[in-house]
Parts: C-alpha cells; structure tokens; sequence
C-alpha cells in the first residue's frame, strides 16, 4: 500500500467532514473508523462515500461493503486502490 | 449572525456530565421539575419510560449548554429548532422559563408515550436515498416521513412492524443504511393527532412571552410569535420536521455560524451535507 494514498485518505476524511484542528498525523492508519476510533456515524460514512466518488471514481454501493471498506484508514486506501479508475 | 440550533432527542444518555455551576443548577431544576436526576439518569416517583428519560435529558442537556455558551460570551442572533429541540429553543428565546420547558417536555412525552401501551411504533432512520423513491416505500408500507433532515438522510415514522418492513424495502431499493428503532409514538405523523386533545390541554397550562430572539420553525421556516407557540406545539407533533429547508432558511436570512446546543452533533453534520451539496 502507497504511504501516499494512506496520507491522501486522511486529508479525504478531515475534508470531507470538516474536522477541525486534526492533521493526517493524528489519525491512526488501523484505528477503526466508527465506534471507539474516529467515531464517525451513518451520517459520516455517507459523506464519506461521496468524496471517494468524487475524488477517486469508486462507488461504495452498499452498507455491507461500507462495514468492510470503512474498518480503518488502511482498508479505505486498499479499496481505493484496487478500484480507482 | 449566529444561530443556536437545538437537535431533537438523543439516541443515549451522555456518558459523563460536566460539573459546574450552571450544570448543578440545571440538574437541580430537572429534579424538582420531572423528577429526572440528570447525574444518573435515574428518576423519581411515577416511573418514565426510557424515550421520556431522553427527551428530558436531551432539553436538559440544551439547557445546560445553552447556559454555559453564553457565560463563556457566545451569544446567538436567532434560534431554531428540530423536532423536541423546540423546547429548550423556547426557553433560549425567553418564551418559556428553564423549568417550565423541562416540565413540558415530561408532560408533553408521557403523553404521548402513552400511545405506546396501545401499539407498538418504530421509527425507521435511511441514509442514501433521495425523497422521491423513498416517499414511495413509505407509502407502499403505510408509513410516514417524519424528518427530513438533508437530501439523502430520513427518519420514517409509523407502527412497528410496517416501518420494519419500510427499512426492508428501502435497503432493497438502494439506500446506503437503513435500521429502525423501537418509539413510544409515531412521532411528527398523522398518528398523532389521536392524542392531539390531550397535547393542547398540557400545552394550555402554560404561558407563553413573546420571543426576544427571532425562533424560526422547522415546519414553514417562519418565525414563531407567542401566540404561535401553543398550537404549533400541538401540530408540529403531527407533521415532518424539515430541517434541509430550515438550514437553507437560516442561511438566507443572514447565519454565519452555526452552533449546536445540545446532546451530539447531527445537525451540525446534517448542515455539513447541505452546505457541501451548495457548494460552501
């Protein structure tokens, strides 16, 4: 996995939601997205889901893959890269 | 221009509360008010369901922060409201006293959550769709929208069983999530006006004052005057929560920062969706 892509993730999701007074160093590449990690809710991921069509070209069609891809930081980049077009 | 907005009820009771001043006072008035002791959530006297522990412990919550921004210097120009956000949001505007709000809120949700002893309700929270295909499947279902809060995020509201079936198709017609939660009442539907009578005679025991601060509704985005206050009170438990139109509402009319006063932050991201569907 690019540590590159790693890094354009985070910058994804502290645009995407806005997140005010986090750098891309703060967020943990394994640290799970929802729940104890970030905290990010349905609202969030849907959000989340738009700015990956947006800025990569990869459609998140369901909850059932939403609940793999968004683990962490890692598996979002790893769907990015095995999707983008 | 800022706006103090307040969310409806939350789904949970905040894990931890703060311990200050304004935090015991507002903890001293729910007591002697609802009997809702906010430091455990526990209550007193006539049992509450859980749904009415909420509903009181999301205004009280309002309240509280509702205090402390204003200790700390931030002052809002206008107020609005979702859902039982319109509470706390009376309170904020100088209508109604703290006390009075949280005893409203107790009265007004044991009220209702008396439907529940005679059916069971649910609502239903969709993500992903638009309103138009999802206006269907409510239909289809014999259930009813009841909040709609951005383009692509909804609550349905109804008995239980045909909400679930509701989530059942709406995940099958392409929504992004889709879960139902168990209610004491058919919130912000036609259903309520079974208890409509009951509502205007608890809203009749209280006096309203004349709002200091501009009040926009989440129903016509007008503002509410105090002769409004008592049947809006009544209808808006009747009819959908537009909140996508009352944030494009404020904005129009001047808001510049929007802060939300209360329990979590949905508004706040249901704003962050509308803003960047307008291009801000």
């Amino acid at each position: 996995m690019a540590d590159q892509l790693i890094e354009e993730v985070k910058q994804m999701i502290i645009d995407a939601l806005r997140i005010e007074g986090m750098t891309p160093a703060e967020i943990d590449t394994d640290a799970p997205l929802f729940g104890e990690g970030l905290g990010l809710d349905s609202i969030d991921a849907l959000q989340l889901v738009v700015a990956m069509e947006k800025q990569y070209g990869v459609v998140v069609p369901d909850a059932a893959t939403g609940t793999k891809v968004f683990q962490s930081v890692r598996t979002v980049a790893a769907f990015i890269a095995e999707n983008r077009k | 221009m800022i706006c103090f907005m307040f969310p409806g009820q939350p789904l949970t009771f905040e894990a931890t509360v703060p311990d200050d001043l304004d935090f015991r006072q507002v903890t001293a008035l729910a007591l002697e008010r609802t009997g809702l002791n906010l430091a455990d959530c526990t209550c007193r006297g006539e049992g509450l369901t859980e749904h009415v522990r909420l509903q009181v412990h999301g205004v009280a919550m309002s309240l509280y922060h509702c205090r402390r921004l204003r200790r700390e210097g931030t002052v809002p120009a206008i107020i609005a409201e979702h859902s039982m956000g319109i509470y706390p949001a009376m309170a904020a505007c100088g209508a109604l006293e703290d006390g009075d709000a949280l005893e409203m809120t107790c009265r007004i949700g044991a009220c209702i959550a008396a439907m529940g002893t005679r059916n069971t309700y649910a609502l239903g929270c969709i993500t992903g769709l638009t309103a138009a295909p999802l206006m269907a499947v409510a239909e289809n279902n014999g259930v009813f929208l009841a909040n709609y809060n951005t383009s692509r995020h909804f609550l349905l509201s109804g008995e239980r069983r045909n909400v679930e079936d509701a989530v059942a198709e709406a995940l099958e017609s392409g929504a992004f999530t889709a879960r139902s939660f168990p209610c004491d009442a058919p919130l912000h539907s036609p259903l309520m006006e079974e208890v409509a009578g009951e509502l205007r005679d608890i809203v009749g025991d209280y006096r309203f004052r004349e709002p200091t601060l501009p009040l926009m509704n989440h129903i016509d985005q007008d503002y509410l005057s105090a002769a409004d206050l008592p049947e809006f009170l009544v209808r808006e438990l009747s009819l959908p929560v537009y909140w996508e139109r009352t944030c494009q509402a404020l904005s129009a009319a001047g808001v510049s920062r929007f802060v939300e006063v209360g329990v979590g932050d949905s508004l706040k991201k249901y704003n962050r969706w509308i803003a960047s569907e307008g291009g801000r």
